[in-house]
């Protein structure tokens, strides 16, 4: 007798197809989530990459808010700044005009009202704030940094704070994100509030005008030096900003190497299990239902 | 001398061993699909001659019964292949249900939430007074926490499923030992090689197929067809007419269940079948899983906490803790840290944002930035939140990847032997076939020698 040979062969063909579904499977998996990796066990070190890249991601995103808010707040800031110094250039030639020799008294007192109004229109400047928070009183942005007072002798009195937050834009790096309004209107020596309320005084008086007009123009070119700091510290968030989009798109390309399919391929596999599967059920449909009991009568 | 009579006897004697070997094809014909069925073949011999002085006459045929044609060494091979694919098959289909709850390609596990909770601090950096803000930080932290308990409920859960089934799976293997020892008891009153002895050893074979899927067993063979059984640490199974039920019972520091036999705990001692993967999946794999959620969720509530304490809320009162402290259940153990996160704080202006003491200071941002930071610094085994869970995550992946290689390659082993045993034991209509001819022709020619000598006898009788 021969070597005998297993009378089942459904066995194998049983295995066979099932090997061919799972492939198929796996290739349809690929094709409708557009990931080659579709749980752990699939790519244990690129999940855990997925995880990394996830986190660096979601900070990317928050550093790129975090830009956009300050952003905003700077710019108001600036543009508030930017009417503060047109106010101030418009008080020098307010200076200029009442130490005009050819001016009386009357006209200087009235020259001398316009320049109350315009310290009155920088003291609203410099209570300006931006989404309920107060631009320039430090970090105590809950109140209205600068108060009239008259016991002052500029007449105002600053009652924010000297306090600086920083915001974060990058791993490890961070901007300030404000400037305290006594380190712009009430530096001392550069007091904008005194530099005005003398000018006022001088021209009421009729005596020392060019002089105080020399404090107002002091205080503005003060103001115009810490302007700067927002030109600056925009152009960070910009290029911070551009830097940030960039690695967005770098961990993009990361996250669909890591676990995205190669559409191609994954088509491919599937119709290569496809027709590997199409054979094996046709070769089942092929194996004898007769045996030699079909053949004896 | 011979005679008619002597040919005739020798016919009968024919014609009983073809009906002998005709019967033993029809067993083998109506057995095809039987589970565990060996084919069978008659034993047929020659009669012992007759001797007569000089010459010896041939006596016929005899009918001795039949063989189970079944290779031992194959059997043993197959139930210890079967033993590995099904302690692999019930520890995949565990850990698949653990690293589900790990699956971040599907937007699901713990990355997310800690991502978000670390976030929420960088936007109240940007905005420290405001209220929404600071309430959104309370949110993603009781989302965080939230995250944290239901993995570690599920985990429970997870294991708990395996505790139930590991019960099932001892009630099945009493049954199975039961129905062994029983089987050995009824062999041993048996003279081998009869057609009784070895339809009980098929089924002795095909209940020891069934145990293997269960536990790992050892095999020892007795005299007159009884097996003994242990499991391959020598726990006591069956011996000939005699099972060893094992039991369980909660043990009352893990609230799951011990095996027991004859009293003493002999739950680390499997190596193979559905129990070994259950008992792998429950005691090792899934607890290792829970600790590190554990250790990272402490890692982060002591980190945060820490950080908290340091700073100052929008009362100018000083931090306290944002999360409920852990509470070890012994030193150095973080069980139940993920179960029970949660955050301690309700009102949001006990957010300590501020780095500033006193009045005014509460605008100032600089401990919500530190806490942000928490995200890159090493909370847990000195590694970071992320990296740490990263590790879990593929640890995970790959102890489920690899067992499911190799449960695949074990399956293509355990064909190949199943497709070997059927090469020696299964059953082949063809051959029963052509075996039937054989037999019936057989038959047919001994039935002419019957009718031949009744000629004979006939011719004689008329003489007279």
């Amino acid at each position: 007798m021969g070597i005998r040979i297993n009378p089942n062969p459904w066995t194998d063909l049983l295995t066979g197809i099932a090997l061919d579904q799972k492939q198929e499977n796996q290739a349809i998996q690929e094709l409708s989530t557009g990931k080659k990796v579709n749980q752990p066990s699939d790519d244990p070190e690129a999940v855990a990459g997925l995880i990394v890249n996830n986190a660096q991601t979601s900070r990317v995103n928050a550093y790129l808010s975090n830009i956009s808010t300050t952003q905003g707040s700077l710019q108001e800031a600036d543009s508030t700044l930017n009417t503060v110094v047109t106010a101030l250039t418009q008080a020098i030639s307010l200076g200029t005009e009442g130490a005009n020799g050819t001016l009386n008294q009357t006209d200087r007192d009235s020259v001398a009202q316009e320049v109350n109004g315009i310290q009155q229109q920088i003291l609203e400047s410099a209570n300006q704030s931006f989404e309920g928070n107060y631009l320039f009183a430090g970090t105590a942005v809950n109140t209205a940094p600068f108060v009239a007072n008259s016991a002052s002798s500029s007449g105002v009195s600053y009652v924010g704070n000297s306090g600086v937050n920083s915001v974060q834009i990058g791993d490890g790096q961070t901007v300030p994100a404000n400037l305290p309004g006594n380190q712009l209107f009430t530096a001392s020596g550069s007091d904008v509030f005194q530099a005005l309320t003398d000018l006022s005084s001088a021209l009421s008086s009729g005596s020392n005008i060019p002089a105080a007009e020399s404090e107002v123009q002091n205080a503005f070119n003060y103001i115009n030096a810490q302007r700067s700091f927002y030109g600056t510290t925009l152009d960070r968030l910009n290029s911070a900003t551009s830097f940030l989009n960039q690695e967005n798109t770098q961990l993009a390309q990361e996250q669909n190497n890591l676990v995205g399919a190669d559409m191609a391929t994954a088509a491919t596999e599937l119709s290569q299990a496809d027709v590997a599967l199409n054979a094996a059920m046709a070769a089942g449909g092929k194996i004898s239902q007769t045996s030699l009991l079909n053949y004896l009568t | 001398m011979s005679t008619l009579f002597g040919a005739l006897s020798i016919a009968v004697r024919s014609l009983y061993a073809q009906e002998g070997a005709i019967d033993t094809t029809s067993n083998n014909i109506s057995n095809v699909d039987t589970p565990g069925y060996s084919r069978e073949t008659p034993i047929l011999s020659e009669a012992p001659p007759l001797d007569l002085g000089q010459i010896s006459i041939g006596n016929g045929v005899d009918f001795n019964g039949v063989q189970s044609i079944r290779d031992n060494i194959l059997e043993l091979r197959i139930d210890q292949e079967s033993q590995q694919q099904n302690q692999l098959t019930s520890y995949v289909n565990y850990m698949n249900q653990v690293q589900s709850l790990f699956n971040e390609t599907q937007g699901s596990g713990l990355s997310d939430a800690i991502n978000s909770f670390f976030n929420s601090f960088q936007q109240l950096a940007d905005n420290p007074t405001d209220l929404p803000t600071r309430q959104a930080v309370i949110s993603a932290g009781q989302d965080l926490a939230s995250v944290f308990q239901q993995t570690g409920k599920q985990l429970t859960t997870i294991q708990q499923g395996a505790d139930q089934e590991v019960v099932q799976t001892v009630q099945q293997i009493n049954a199975d030992t039961t129905q062994l020892a029983d089987l050995n008891q009824q062999v041993s009153g048996l003279p081998p090689s009869s057609e009784q002895a070895d339809m009980l050893e098929d089924n002795q074979y095909e209940v020891l197929n069934n145990l293997s899927q269960l536990v790992d067993v050892a095999v020892t063979h007795t005299g007159s067809g009884g097996l003994t059984v242990t499991t391959t640490n020598g726990t006591a199974l069956v011996a000939g007419g005699q099972s060893f039920a094992l039991s369980t019972e909660t043990n009352a520091s893990t609230g799951f269940q011990d095996v027991f036999s004859q009293g003493s705990d002999v739950t680390s001692t499997f190596t193979g079948g559905q129990l070994a993967g259950l008992l792998e999946a429950r005691d090792q794999s899934i607890p290792s899983v829970t600790a590190s959620v554990d250790n990272l969720a402490a890692g982060i509530i002591n980190s945060v906490n820490t950080q908290s304490l340091k700073g100052y809320d929008l009362n100018a009162d000083k931090g306290v803790d944002f999360f409920q402290p852990v509470v070890q259940p012994s030193p150095g153990s973080n069980a139940g840290a993920a179960e029970n996160m949660a955050v301690a704080i309700t009102d949001p202006s006990q957010v300590a944002a501020s780095s500033v003491a006193g009045p005014q200071g509460e605008g100032d941002n600089a401990n919500a930035l530190a806490l942000a930071n928490i995200q890159n610094e090493a909370v847990v085994n000195g590694q970071t939140a992320t990296d740490f869970y990263s590790d879990l995550v593929s640890t995970v992946g790959n102890d489920v990847s690899t067992a499911t290689d190799e449960q695949e390659s074990v399956g293509l082993v355990l064909t190949q032997l199943q497709n070997q045993r059927s090469n020696t034991s299964g059953v082949s209509l063809d051959e029963e076939a052509s075996n039937l001819i054989l037999y019936q022709r057989a038959y047919e020619a001994a039935a002419e020698v019957v009718s031949a000598v009744n000629s004979l006898t006939n011719d004689v009788i008329q003489t007279i």
